[in-house]
């Protein structure tokens, strides 16, 4: 995060600030006011009602009653099992892999800059065309994995992946994965390049292994990035959206079926918009919930620091 | 002079980096194969490995069979509005974000925040109604609108890490004629800020170009369709060869792949000035 | 300070969003201004192949005919055709006309977004075929059918041990087994939740080949009745002969028809045209699906009015357009192997190059519509609780009755709120 450095703000003279910042403001909170406030409210509201899509100008008022459906079905209860382990393990995936591959980037080779340009291939690709071609390479008859396994001599008969109950969710969790990590790669291999090689090299010649120099002076200096990182992977993966639902609509038998794929399934072919827009809140509920257990630390962590 | 042990310890780490790289790599190379392969080879055993030299025809039956050609234009427009429009709207506040202590400061911050958390799906309907009323469906202004009002958030918050990283007192020397506030944001901070406006452009820029959500509820006409539209209607289709499919994939793909190397390493570089370190 | 003089940049910016945003005004505007009235008309059938380019030129043909009215086909991939259209029908919008499925046109007919046609079409007139039954509501229809398919047993004789099709479920079963092997499946269906439509498609024949239905005509839900349940202990034993390609989508499946790498399939009608039409020298054969009974499930696709249409006379012009014998006769035959609205002869020369579609011709009478009798418009979330089940049987190793016992309680009370 920016160190607001005392000194570094351009108020000088007290009282010069005047309209200038809340008129700088307006355009973008009317915007987001419009675009993102709004439709929030209608859908806190909806999450009240009993309304179709199909007429949804009419709502009915039902108070907590979805709410309190949602609670009650077991079925509820997977779907906040499913969104936990997909975004658990995308984080974890994504930093660690992000981490390892920056390290890696981080070493002296030859190639190392067309290698970093590289690595960041799967980031650029649309989320619509990665589902298709993944969908394709996970074919349990023809797919290019199915071949390598058999070939391997892993499989016996064919098990299929996204139509199988349990492989589904390690199949889109791989494709995710493959997509994200080379976002926190370059973000982490940026965060290392600032790391200070004076103190590296202290630590060196004070005769500390590679290890200990990573937890002593590395770690330390990466770690608000990768804080960070962490945060926005884990709300971007309660958002993601586009890959599940083409890869697998959420199936077999809920085993992908994360709150968003819910909401979608709920609100387009149960037309049920009431019942959508609660759990759309359930899930807002939770990123903010995230979010304010992760400032919380990270206040402590800075007063700590003494910042 | 080398040593034996480094050289051993630099192949392993080729080795490591090059099983990376085609990794990564491998899921469009894998597009590129299939769209080359004959309709009839789909289903060999064992699978072709190579693209099929001979196929590159697929690729001009497919303009000529699907209107590809149109989509990708409106994925580019959406694509190009939503990054002019988003750095447009995101510079002034990620200014008074970093320069100004203002009352409501939180406010914005927060705001901007929160904003991240909200899953396209969830917003669709009532934006619907919204879009109906503003006469805005159906139209890639719409897209474009829509689109802004996720990436603004993020942007502004990048740029505003960039301009903590920019001294104050270069904008009192610069202007020491007394510029408009704005004016020196424009003349003076802008410029310095390059790479990260660079590195934004290039994230409001995907969001456009892979947008899929909105694309396909807010707008239904054929003509008007985006490139994620038209290729995700193939999934489920009858009668639409793979080959076909994938090749429009590739042809989805590629752009965005290009336009990313040849910008990214201002992506690196902007996305982390002042707004990681320490 | 002045915070609100124009910068080049911001002048630039706002000044191509002003033009876009003129130009996207002004265009919609010019089509309103044009003399001809343009209607939209949204079928998924425009896009596909051959028969997509066929459909559009049949209702150039009606363009032609007409001087003061245009219809404009709108291609829409069928997976998402439903939930754009009542997403924009819901926000007052959408196309004017629309070929629905059938489980559709119930949810729209109830939420009054279709126009009922009794009083602008005369019925009576015209010799119905017999699925018309399935569109009449409270005794009003609110649609015609365009495209009536029935579902019956493809296969490639060629890939089949003794060249003959199964009569009965166990050589069905034992057909399937012989025919796979070396690259080659016996049979294919749909078993996952990303095809859901489809998959409750696959389930409905082999049930209702059983005898079973999901609702029985007192309105009480028999999803656990013994007749379904031996539907699904079917299905699940088609699943474990490994003749199927598990996973594979209908798209995959159909094309490995055509490239000869499947035996059989149990398809609805317009399929096989698309196959006679995309592989010729395939050799293609139809046989009544080999269960119990021959009832199978239908497709029902009608044709309907948008109740947010402005274009009301026009749209009814368009639809009696379509009824005429000779548009009916030109529309049935781009179809392929599916009925229209009203009864048309085929030529004897087609049923001599295409002697399966006297198979599906003759099915009519048997074929059931995939829907929850008495409980339609609820059928999507019906059917989302039953397929979930269903697949845990087929793939979590549940117990076929408790699985459908299951089903029934969780429709009763979650769905139904009984």
């Amino acid at each position: 995060m920016a160190a607001n450095k005392p000194g570094k703000t351009a108020q000088g003279a007290a009282g010069r600030v005047g309209w200038a910042p809340y008129l700088f403001c307006a355009p973008v909170m009317l915007y987001l006011l419009v675009f993102q406030a709004y439709p929030l409210l209608q859908e806190l509201y909806l999450s009240f009602t009993q309304t179709s899509l199909l007429s949804p100008g009419q709502h009915d008022w039902v108070g907590l009653r979805n709410y309190a459906d949602l609670f009650e079905q077991e079925e509820f209860s997977q779907v906040l099992i499913v969104t936990l382990v997909y975004t658990v393990a995308c984080v974890v995936c994504a930093i660690g892999i992000g981490l390892g591959t920056a390290l890696l980037l981080n070493m002296p080779f030859r190639g190392r800059g067309i290698a970093r340009s590289l690595i960041t291939i799967p980031w650029a690709a649309p989320p619509v065309a990665v589902a298709l071609i993944f969908i394709w390479m996970f074919n349990g008859q023809y797919g290019v994995l199915q071949h390598l396994m058999n070939f391997l001599g892993l499989s016996a008969g064919m098990e299929g992946w996204l139509d199988n109950p349990s492989r589904a969710l390690p199949a889109i969790l791989v494709t995710t994965v493959w997509q994200i990590f080379p976002f926190t790669s370059v973000v982490i291999l940026s965060a290392l390049q600032g790391v200070s090689t004076d103190l590296r090299e202290a630590a060196v010649i004070d005769g500390a292994d590679r290890l200990s120099v990573f937890g002593a002076v590395v770690w330390p200096a990466i770690k608000p990035t990768v804080m960070l990182l962490t945060l926005f992977i884990t709300i971007w993966s309660l958002r993601r959206f586009d890959l599940i639902w083409l890869m697998t609509q959420g199936g077999p038998i809920g085993s992908t079926n994360t709150l968003v794929i819910e909401l979608y399934r709920r609100a387009f072919t149960y037309r049920e918009l009431g019942e959508a827009a609660a759990v759309g809140m359930v899930g807002l509920s939770l990123a903010l919930a995230i979010t304010v257990v992760y400032f919380r630390l990270t206040l402590r962590a800075e007063r700590a620091a003494g910042h | 002079m080398k040593t034996t042990t480094l050289d051993w310890r630099q192949a392993i780490l080729m080795i490591v980096i090059l099983g990376m790289l085609g990794i990564t790599a491998f899921p469009i190379y894998w597009m590129l194969v299939t769209s080359t392969t004959a309709s009839t080879d789909l289903f060999a055993s064992p699978p072709h490995l190579l693209p099929g030299l001979s196929q590159w025809h697929v690729f001009r039956e497919v303009f000529n069979t699907t209107d590809v050609g149109r989509w990708l234009l409106n994925s580019a427009i959406v694509a190009v509005g939503t990054t002019v429009l988003s750095l447009l709207l995101a510079v002034l506040p990620a200014y008074a974000l970093s320069r100004f202590r203002f009352a409501g400061i939180a406010i914005v911050g927060l705001a901007l925040f929160v904003t991240q958390m909200l899953p396209e799906a969830m917003l669709v309907v009532p934006l619907y109604a919204i879009f109906g009323q503003l006469s805005l469906l159906n139209t890639l202004t719409g897209l474009i609108l829509v689109n802004t009002a996720f990436t603004v958030p993020v942007i502004t918050w990048i740029l505003k890490g960039a301009i903590d990283g920019v001294p104050v007192d270069i904008e009192e020397a610069a202007c020491m004629d007394g510029c408009s506030r704005i004016g020196t944001v424009f003349i003076v901070v802008i410029p310095l800020i390059a790479p990260t406006l660079a590195a934004t452009a290039v994230i409001a820029f995907f969001h456009g170009w892979n947008e899929y959500v909105f694309a396909q509820t807010l707008v239904s006409a054929p003509e008007l369709h985006t490139a994620s539209v038209g290729l995700a209607g193939f999934v489920g289709e009858l009668s639409t060869p793979l080959h076909s499919v994938m090749a429009i994939g590739l042809m989805y793909t590629l752009p965005a792949v290009f336009f990313y190397l040849l910008v990214q390493r201002y992506v690196v570089a902007g996305m982390t000035a002042g707004s990681v370190k320490g | 300070m002045t915070t609100h003089s124009r910068f080049p940049r911001l002048s630039v910016g706002a000044r191509a969003l002003g033009a876009a945003t003129v130009f996207a005004l002004t265009l919609s505007g010019a089509v309103h201004a044009q003399a001809k009235e343009t209607l939209s008309f949204a079928s998924a059938t425009f896009a596909e192949a051959g028969r997509g380019d066929k459909l559009k030129l049949w209702v150039e043909k009606f363009n032609k005919s007409q001087s003061a009215i245009e219809v404009q086909p709108l291609a829409m991939p069928f997976s998402t055709l439903a939930k754009t259209v009542f997403t924009q029908m819901g926000g007052g919008a959408g196309p004017d006309l629309v070929r629905f499925d059938l489980i559709d046109y119930y949810a729209a007919a109830q939420a009054q977004r279709i126009l009922p046609l009794d009083a602008d079409i005369k019925f009576s007139d015209y010799t119905l075929t017999e699925p018309n039954k399935y569109l009449v509501i409270d005794n009003k229809r609110y649609g015609v059918p365009f495209e009536i398919s029935n579902y019956q047993l493809i296969y490639n004789p060629q890939l089949l041990k003794g060249g003959k099709p199964p009569a009965n479920f166990d050589e069905f079963l034992a057909a399937a087994k012989a025919a796979t092997g070396d690259q080659v499946f016996g049979f294919a269906y749909r078993a996952t939740m990303a095809e859901s439509n489809g998959f409750w498609q696959d389930l409905c024949n082999f049930v209702y080949g059983f005898g079973g239905r999901w609702s029985d005509d007192a309105g009480k839900l028999t999803i656990n009745s013994p007749k379904v349940v031996e539907g699904v202990i079917a299905y699940k034993q088609m699943y474990d002969a490994g003749a199927t390609p598990k996973g594979a989508d209908a798209a995959t499946y159909r094309r490995m028809f055509w490239e000869k790498k499947l035996a059989m399939e149990i398809d609805n009608g317009g399929v096989a045209g698309i196959f006679s039409q995309q592989a010729p020298d395939l050799p293609l054969q139809a046989a009544p699906s080999p269960f119990p009974t021959r009832a199978q499930g239908l497709i029902l696709a009608p044709l309907v009015i948008n109740s947010n249409t402005k274009h009301k006379e026009a749209a009814v012009t368009f639809v009696k357009w379509m009824m005429q014998p000779e548009n009916q006769k030109d529309l049935q035959s781009i179809l392929g192997a599916a009925n229209v609205a009203t009864v048309v002869e085929r030529s004897p020369e087609e049923l001599k190059a295409r002697p399966w579609m006297k198979v599906y011709d003759d099915q009519s009478p048997n074929s059931v519509p995939q829907l929850v009798k008495g409980f339609e418009a609820r059928t999507p979330e019906i059917q989302q609780v039953i397929l979930e089940q269903v697949l845990r049987v087929l793939q979590g190793g549940a117990e076929p009755q408790k699985a459908m016992d299951q089903a029934q309680r969780l429709v009763s009370t979650r769905v139904l709120r009984k």
